[in-house]
C-alpha cells in the first residue's frame, strides 16, 4: 500500500529552561504521519506526547527551543517558524486542534454560533447569509440537533458531550488537513465517549482528515487508530499497525502497559503493575530510558540506547531484545488473550 | 449463599431531591440495595446519573427526603443522636475522585491524614497520633517522611494513597470510594485498584465503589447496581451483569467500553439506549428477580420482551 507522508519528523529534539536547569521533553523523535490515516499516540502522562504534537502547532511554552530535528510538512520546516506570523497559516487552516477539556476551550461570552461563524470567516472567507449557513451546516454536521436554537446559545447551556461537539465544529470549520485530537474524551462518559469517537471517525472520512490521536487509554486507541505510536520518557519507543501493537507487541513498556489495563485483569489476582518510576529528564538518559523499570533489561541496555529494529514493514520498536544475539523474551499471556479475543469473550 | 451473610449497609426506598417545592429535583428515586460486609459493592452510571448523591447520602453529606439508610441495624439518615453520628464518621470513610482537589494544599500531610482522628478524638497524645499517621502511610505504600512535605510534591497516584491514608487512619469498616482512579494514569490505576484490594483483604473493610467504568467495575466488584437517571435498573452478581446483561441500559454501557482489540472494536455495534422507549405511564415497572440475585427494574411487558 502506497502511501504519501503528509507530515514527517525527523530526530526532533526538544528542551525546556526551567530556571536554569534543561528538561529535556524531547529525545530525538523520528515519526511519518500518512495522508489520510488515523494515528494514535500513547503514553503515560509525562512522556511527552502532547508536547511533540503542540511542536506542530508553534504552540510549546515560551522556554521551549527545539535545539534539533525537522518537522516536514508541505516542503515546509515547521521547526524553523518562529513568528507569530507564520503560524497563523498553519494553524486552524492546515492543522487544527481538539482539546481535552471542551469546558475552557470555549469562550463562555460568545454564543456558539459566533465562535463557528469566526472561525469560518477567518479561514473560508465567506460573509453574511452565506457564513451563517455555513457555520449551521458545521452544526447540524457534528450532530447537533436544532440548530437554529443552538446557534444562538452560549456554551453553558450545552452538556460536556455536546461542548466537545462544538469545539470539533471549530476544528472543521477552519478547513484543517490534519486534525490533532488531545485526549479529546477524557473529561467524557463512556457513552458520551462512543459518540464523539464515532462522530470523530464520520468527520474523518467526511472531510478527508488526517488524524492524530493523542490518549492513554488503549481501549481508545484499539477504537480510533489505524497506526499506533508508543511513547515513553521522550521517545517514540515501538509504532506498527493496531494489530501489531495489540497482538504482536515487541517493547517490553508496550506489554507492560497493555497487562496493567484493569480490562484485562483476573478477579481475586494483583494486576501488573509497572515498577518505579519514569525517568527524571532533567538528567540525560542513559541506554534504554526504560531499562530500570524493565524485568527484561539486558546489560547493553543501561549503556546503549536502542536504535528501531524492524519487525515488519510497518513495524518497528527500540529494544534490545529484537537483536538477533538477544536472549529470547517471551512476550507476556496477555497478549496471546488479546489476540484469541479472549477478552471479549471472556466468560 | 449471599442471604445468610451479614448486612452491613441496607438502603430502603432511599430518595434525594434538591431545591424547593417550585423547583424541586428528584437526583435519587426509590433505590434499593444492601451491602454485605467485606464485599466490594458497585454502582455505576453516566455523570448525572445519581450515584455520587446516593454515595454522599450514606455519608450523611446530602441529607435525604424519603427512606431509610441502615447501617448496622440502625438508621443513619435523619435526625440522629451524637453518639450515634460519632460513630458513623469513625466507621465510614469516603476516598474522593481528585486527589488533587481534594486534599489541602496548604497543609502538610501530617495535618491531612491526622484531622480526622482528631476531631473523634480530643484525647490522644501527639506521639500517638504521629506514630498512627506514620502507621498509615506506611500502610498505603508511602515513606513516613512524607509526613511533612504538602501536597503539591507527590505525583497523582500518591495524592491518591495520601487520600486513602486519611480514610484508613479512622479505621473504618467501609468505606465509599467515589470514581477514585479515574483521574489517575494507566499504569498508576492498577497501584491504586491493588492497594484497595490489599487492605481489604488486611482489615476486612467492605467498598462501596463508585465509578463510570464497567471494566473496572468487573475486575474489582463483587456486585453491582447500574444507576440511571436516579433509578437503579440492573442489580447482581458482576459477572452475571456483565456476561448476561438484561436491561437495555446496561447493555448500552456495556457496549460503549473500548476494549483494547482493534479486531473487536472496528466490528463492534454501538448499542444506544433510548429512555423513550420505556414507557412506563400506564404500567409502571418494578423490581423483578430473573436469575437468583440479579434484579431488574422493569414491567410485564419489558418482561416479556427481554427475557
Amino acid at each position: 500500500m502506497e502511501q504519501n507522508v503528509i507530515l514527517s519528523v525527523k530526530n526532533l529534539h526538544l528542551d525546556f529552561n526551567l530556571r536554569g536547569r534543561k528538561l529535556h521533553a524531547l529525545r530525538g523523535v523520528d515519526l511519518d504521519v500518512y495522508e489520510g490515516e488515523a494515528l494514535a499516540i500513547v503514553g503515560e502522562s509525562g512522556s511527552g506526547k502532547s508536547v511533540f504534537t503542540k511542536c506542530f502547532m508553534g504552540l510549546t511554552d515560551k522556554n521551549g527551543t527545539i535545539s534539533e530535528g525537522s518537522i516536514m510538512y508541505n516542503g515546509l520546516d515547521l521547526s524553523k517558524l518562529t513568528k507569530e506570523k507564520d503560524w497563523l497559516s498553519i494553524r486552524g487552516g492546515e492543522i487544527a486542534m481538539i482539546m481535552q477539556d471542551p469546558m475552557t476551550s470555549l469562550n463562555p461570552l460568545k454564543t456558539i454560533g459566533a465562535q463557528i461563524a469566526e472561525a469560518v470567516a477567518l479561514h473560508q472567507g465567506l460573509k453574511g447569509a452565506e457564513l451563517r449557513e455555513k457555520a449551521m451546516q458545521y452544526i447540524r454536521d457534528v450532530g447537533i440537533t436544532e440548530p437554529e436554537r443552538r446557534y444562538r446559545q452560549y456554551p453553558h447551556e450545552f452538556s460536556g458531550g455536546m461542548r466537545q461537539r462544538v469545539v470539533i465544529a471549530i476544528a472543521l470549520a477552519c478547513n484543517p488537513k490534519i486534525l490533532i485530537c488531545d485526549e479529546p474524551t477524557t473529561a467524557l462518559d463512556v457513552t458520551i465517549q462512543a459518540q464523539i469517537l464515532q462522530l470523530i471517525k464520520d468527520m474523518k472520512e467526511k472531510y478527508n482528515l488526517t488524524t492524530i490521536f493523542i490518549t492513554h487509554d488503549l481501549g481508545v486507541v484499539a477504537n480510533i487508530a489505524d497506526r499506533v505510536a508508543v511513547m515513553y520518557a521522550g521517545d517514540v519507543i515501538e509504532i506498527g499497525t493496531a494489530e501489531d501493537i495489540f497482538y504482536d507487541a515487541k517493547h517490553p513498556y508496550t506489554w507492560a502497559l497493555l497487562s496493567s489495563l484493569p480490562q484485562v485483569g483476573v478477579k481475586g489476582e494483583d494486576l501488573y503493575t509497572i515498577q518505579g518510576t519514569a525517568p527524571n529528564l532533567f538528567k540525560e538518559v542513559c541506554g534504554d530510558a526504560f531499562a530500570p523499570r524493565n524485568p527484561h533489561a539486558l546489560k547493553i541496555d543501561f549503556v546503549k540506547r536502542p536504535p528501531y529494529f524492524e519487525v515488519s514493514p510497518t513495524h518497528k520498536a527500540k529494544t534490545w531484545l529484537l537483536d538477533p544475539r538477544a536472549p529470547k523474551a517471551d512476550p507476556p499471556a496477555i497478549l496471546e488473550k488479546i489476540r484469541s479475543g479472549g477478552l471479549v469473550n471472556g466468560k | 449463599m449471599a442471604n445468610n451473610r451479614e448486612v452491613l449497609l441496607d438502603v430502603r426506598n432511599l430518595e434525594v431531591s434538591f431545591g424547593s417545592r417550585s423547583k424541586r429535583f428528584v437526583a435519587v428515586k426509590n433505590a434499593n440495595f444492601q451491602i454485605y460486609k467485606g464485599e466490594t459493592f458497585g454502582l455505576v452510571g453516566e455523570s448525572g446519573s445519581g450515584k455520587t448523591t446516593i454515595g454522599r447520602a450514606i455519608m450523611r453529606i446530602n441529607p435525604t427526603s424519603g427512606g431509610d439508610i441502615i447501617y448496622k441495624g440502625r438508621k443513619i439518615n435523619g435526625k440522629i443522636d451524637k453518639e450515634l453520628d460519632q460513630k458513623v464518621i469513625k466507621e465510614i470513610q469516603m476516598i474522593f475522585q481528585d486527589p488533587q482537589a481534594s486534599l489541602n494544599e496548604r497543609a502538610k500531610v501530617d495535618y491531612i491524614v491526622s484531622e480526622g482522628l482528631l476531631n473523634v478524638n480530643k484525647k490522644l497524645s501527639k506521639e500517638e497520633v504521629t506514630q498512627k499517621v506514620h502507621q498509615a502511610l506506611r500502610e498505603v505504600g508511602l515513606l513516613p517522611e512524607f509526613a511533612s512535605r504538602f501536597p503539591h510534591e507527590f505525583s497523582g497516584g500518591q495524592k491518591q494513597r495520601i487520600g486513602i491514608a486519611r480514610a484508613l487512619i479512622m479505621e473504618p469498616e467501609f468505606i465509599i470510594a467515589d470514581e477514585p482512579i479515574s483521574a489517575l494514569d494507566v499504569s498508576v490505576r492498577a497501584q491504586v485498584l491493588n492497594l484497595m484490594r490489599e487492605l481489604q483483604k488486611k482489615r476486612d473493610i467492605t467498598y462501596l465503589f463508585i465509578a463510570h467504568d464497567l471494566s473496572v467495575m468487573r475486575y474489582i466488584t463483587d456486585r453491582i447496581a447500574v444507576i440511571h437517571k436516579g433509578d437503579i435498573v440492573e442489580m447482581g452478581n458482576t459477572e452475571d451483569v456483565i456476561t448476561n446483561p438484561i436491561h437495555p441500559y446496561t447493555k448500552a454501557l456495556l457496549s460503549a467500553i473500548p476494549m483494547p482489540d482493534p479486531a473487536y472494536e472496528k466490528k463492534k455495534e454501538l448499542i444506544v439506549f433510548n429512555p423513550l422507549y420505556l414507557d412506563y405511564e400506564k404500567n409502571p415497572p418494578s423490581w423483578t428477580e430473573v436469575e437468583q440475585g440479579h434484579f431488574i427494574l422493569a414491567n410485564q411487558i419489558d418482561l416479556k420482551e427481554w427475557l
